[in-house]
């Protein structure tokens, strides 16, 4: 997939050659080439390692799903957290190791695919596999499912102050509206808010069309008067305390919010919007596969996927688990579904986003 | 005892003291909030000190902090103070480079320092941890450390250490027993700004940070960034009352010392 | 003996200029300069689509910043980092001037200084958007007592971004002023004051001359920071405006454009030092006749 040299060992040289302009000979040495793993893993013989090194999104896993499988695996887990996809893309690339499971959305396994940074998943040992949802498997990322196990999916909408504001806002088009200037939010992100106004015309949310674009510009920067600001997660908090009326935001930011202020609603814009799918990975310098694999397989059952999705206020991917949810969860009607879009990787179309997103913050 | 100094000078430092402690007393009211978010005031709870109690990332993150916040000060300081002394004291072929060297990395931003750190970490094959945490935490201070002995250096009365040399003390022994006491208060600071910088930093950590090696503001940064969990005030209560501590117990210590 | 014959060993060692210098530049050297090195070759190379770069030389990165988008990006940054300079020197200097004067409190009031900065700065910046925005404690307060009706919108203005940065970089003008003013003796301002200097003469003929290095160092240790700075531009301004350090933290992210990124920091490196240098030169020549005067 990639041409030439990847991106690790392109550091790798790169460094070396540094090194041999600053430094002379002593350290050139020290270039180390990682032999490449066998393609295919069999993890299914032998006993677990004790420890696992999970690294994934922060306040994105259930109260307990770590201990509980310490506890029944005797296996101890190490969990880090990373705040986005950029993040965990940046420190991978850069070579980091160590990590035994990631949790990468959609396009940026693409991206981990196209560097060859992850390691085949031997399917043979999650037994529960069978309780996924078939309208989460074989999404474009991982069509055959075998480098990703689905975690949680989120939608963005129009979260709003339901006594605040009438009628619902039903349409991206609420944000040019100047009835509520000042009191609304759009997040810090161009993918959701360059995908909102894609939507809004009735395009892709992943289009690269260069005039596509320049509409979704347009209505971007017109848009930007009437905001307060420009801000993500944290609107949370202004929601509630009805500094912010009308708030872009994703689906399970919303249900936390709610538990607050039941006043919080959420609407999917009739025009649709975007989703996206985050899913467990394996990086190929994992130093405990097997005991990766078992933790795979124990949030595959029904009772755990429901502990994380009722955590986090995210859809879980898993059908079993839906009857067992305590908190009522901000799902799509079926109708809505059909107007969800996934977020795919832009490729090459990301340097024209990129230069849209700079004149739409500097306009 | 600072009777001599005008009225508003007095105004003016109170008012800045007061500015830079307002976010704080904030915060740590918060920590007391029964409120889950910061809308308003909810009633009194202890809530977030016993959610704070139970997890164990956060006093591990605290004590890994304080560590390697103490040790890179120390590190920091001693580098960045014999820099000082060469740049100031000693004319020598590419000194001027040197010195303008010095402050690159006050210009990097934070972000290209964490990734080529990475890489270059990647490259040697050193596994992430402690060790790397704490290379970059001492390589970013030393500038800022050399800048503020500097400013003390620069034009500093060289009278006494010229005394000392005429009077047959050899150049080590007045270094020691008279230009570094000299140096003395741009030590401290410098000591205080490097400590501070290492404790705060989250940017350049998360890159050079392993598993199992998180900082606390790495693991403060993943409570506050999608969800703003009043356990943050928590820890930023205690973190206060500590280091407030630990001044109190140094100034008693050293109080009994001069004694 | 053996004692004194390894002390002046060591003494000749230490005191060398060499051996001050060795270590703090063997590890800006090799943890700083080198991965700096290899971020530059970078910044010469073609973007990978999937970041990192492919093989090949290209200036297409340098020559991107001439384009007005990226040059208006600049000049907004250099002129907020000299707002923020100057209201750091205008607050930190008679704090700075107050502290070193105080006798037994100096210790602690330098620690009252540096210690909001102990919790971490998000933390810090949530506080601050709790005080600022609309109903926040600040406006309620206000409300309340009647000095006003409507609330004050503080929040996502550059007002508010000029309070963060200013907040952020306080400590670094006040230590370096601090430690160059704590040299002066009391004895020295009483003797004017009794020889019948008038207070601004003491100020403009003693301590502003002394006080130069550390204003200088001062002003450079938040100038320079602050170019880089980008959370409180995010998180008190609203984010509705880009600085260089979200455009090179966007390359490195979203963009995936490293090449570019690279390049964007060391064209910014480049001015600065430059400016730098020019700065330091100009600024050791006006202290050093300054001291003279004063001498």
């Amino acid at each position: 997939m990639t041409k030439g040299w990847t991106r690790r060992e392109f550091i790798g040289q790169g460094l070396t050659a540094g090194m041999s302009l600053g430094m002379g000979a002593a350290l050139t040495a020290c270039g180390p080439r990682r032999t490449r793993e066998p393609e295919e893993q069999m993890v299914g013989v032998g006993a677990l390692e004790d420890e696992l090194t999970i690294y994934n999104w922060s306040d994105y896993i259930g109260a307990t799903t770590v201990s509980d499988f310490e506890n029944e695996f005797g296996v101890r887990v190490i969990y880090d957290t990373y705040e986005s996809n950029e993040d965990l893309l940046a420190k991978l690339q850069a070579g980091a190791r160590g990590y035994d499971l990631i949790c990468p959305t959609g396009y940026a396994v693409d991206v981990l695919r196209a560097f060859d940074l992850l390691a085949p998943i031997d399917r043979s040992v999650l037994t529960n596999w069978g309780n996924l949802s078939p309208e989460f498997l074989g999404r474009s990322f991982d069509p055959e499912n075998r480098y990703t196990v689905p975690w949680l999916w989120g939608l963005t909408g129009i979260a709003y102050r339901a006594d605040l504001v009438d009628p619902a806002p039903d349409s991206w088009g609420v944000f040019l509206d100047e009835t509520y200037r000042g009191k609304m939010t759009q997040p810090d992100d161009m993918r959701d808010v360059i995908g909102c106004w894609l939507k809004y015309r009735g395009y892709s949310g992943n289009s690269t069309d260069p005039g596509q674009l320049a509409q979704a510009k347009a209505d971007a920067i017109r848009a930007k008067q009437n905001l307060k600001s420009f801000v993500s997660a944290p609107v949370k908090d202004q929601l509630i305390a009805g500094d912010v009326w009308i708030a872009q935001l994703w689906n399970g930011d919303t249900a936390q919010a709610r538990t607050e202020e039941p006043d919080v609603s959420f609407e999917i814009p009739r025009e649709g919007s975007m989703m996206y799918l985050d899913s467990m990975a394996i990086p190929r310098s994992a130093r405990h596969p097997k005991a990766a694999h078992a933790f795979l397989n124990f949030i595959l059952r029904p009772e755990v996927a429901a502990g994380i999705s009722d955590r986090s206020g995210y859809g879980s991917p898993n059908a079993g688990a839906i009857p067992l949810q305590t908190r009522v969860a901000l799902t799509p009607t079926p109708e809505e579904f059909a107007r969800l879009e996934y977020q795919e990787d832009l490729a090459e179309g990301t340097a024209l986003w990129d230069r849209i997103w700079t004149e739409i913050k500097v306009g | 005892m600072t009777g001599r100094l005008p009225r508003w000078l007095g105004g003016v430092t109170g008012s800045v003291l007061l500015f830079l402690h307002l976010p704080i007393l904030i915060l740590v009211a918060f920590s007391f909030n029964a409120s889950r978010f910061s809308a308003g005031w909810a009633g009194f709870t202890l809530d977030w000190y016993r959610a704070m109690i139970n997890r164990p990332d956060i006093l591990r993150g605290l004590s890994l902090s304080l560590q390697i916040g103490l040790v890179s000060a120390i590190i920091s300081t001693v580098l960045g103070t014999a820099l000082a002394l060469a740049l100031h004291r000693y004319r020598f072929r590419g000194r001027a480079t040197l010195e303008s060297a010095m402050y690159v990395p006050l210009v990097t931003p934070e972000i290209v320092v964490g990734i080529s750190l990475l890489a270059l970490f990647a490259a040697l094959n050193v596994s992430l941890g402690r060790v790397t945490i704490l290379i970059a935490h001492v390589a970013f201070s030393i500038s800022f450390v050399t800048v503020i002995i500097g400013a003390r250096l620069a034009g500093m009365d060289r009278s006494l250490e010229e005394a000392a040399l005429t009077l047959g003390a050899d150049e080590f022994t007045t270094l020691i027993r008279v230009t570094i006491p000299q140096l003395m208060p741009g030590v401290v600071a410098g000591g205080l700004l490097a400590f501070t910088l290492s404790f705060d930093d989250y940017v350049i950590t998360s890159f050079v940070t392993g598993s199992g090696t998180s900082t606390l503001p790495v693991v403060v940064y993943g409570m506050v960034r999608r969800t703003i969990e009043p356990t943050v005030n928590a820890v930023s209560a205690v973190v206060l009352a500590v280091t407030t501590l630990l001044i109190y117990l140094a100034d008693w210590i050293s109080r009994r010392g001069t004694e | 003996m053996k004692d004194v014959r390894k002390q002046r060993l060591l003494a000749r060692i230490v005191s060398k200029p060499t051996t001050l210098l060795a270590p703090a530049g063997f590890w800006l050297l090799l943890f700083f300069i080198i991965p700096l090195g290899v971020m530059v070759v970078y910044s010469f190379m073609p973007r990978g689509i999937y970041g990192g770069v492919e093989p090949g030389f290209t200036l297409e990165h340098y020559l991107r910043f001439l384009d007005p988008l990226y040059l208006t990006i600049l000049l907004r940054t250099v002129l907020m980092a000299a707002g923020c300079t100057a209201v750091c020197l205008l607050l930190g200097y008679p704090v700075a001037f107050a502290i070193s004067r105080a006798r037994r409190w100096k210790h602690i009031l330098l620690l009252l200084v540096i210690m909001p900065f102990w919790t971490s700065f998000l933390v810090r910046t949530f506080a601050m958007i709790f005080l600022m925005r609309d109903t926040g404690l600040i406006n309620t307060t206000l409300m309340r007592i009647g000095v006003i009706t409507e609330p004050i919108v503080m929040l996502y203005t550059p007002f508010a971004v000029m309070v963060g940065l200013v907040y952020t970089f306080l400590p670094f003008m006040i230590l370096p002023i601090y430690a160059s003013l704590e040299r002066l003796p009391n004895s020295i301002l009483e003797a004017a004051e009794v020889l019948g200097a008038k207070p601004a003469a003491r100020f403009r003929r003693i301590i502003l001359p002394l006080s130069g290095p550390g204003v200088v160092a001062g002003s450079l240790l938040v100038f320079v920071p602050a170019l880089g700075s980008f959370i409180p531009s995010d998180l008190l301004g609203g984010a509705k405006q880009m600085l260089i350090g979200n455009l090179v933290q966007n390359q490195f992210g979203a963009a995936r454009n490293w090449p570019f990124g690279s390049a964007a920091s060391f064209v910014v490196m480049g001015v600065v030092l430059i400016g730098v240098l020019v700065y330091l030169r100009s600024g050791r020549g006006e202290v050093t006749t300054a001291l003279q005067d004063a001498g």
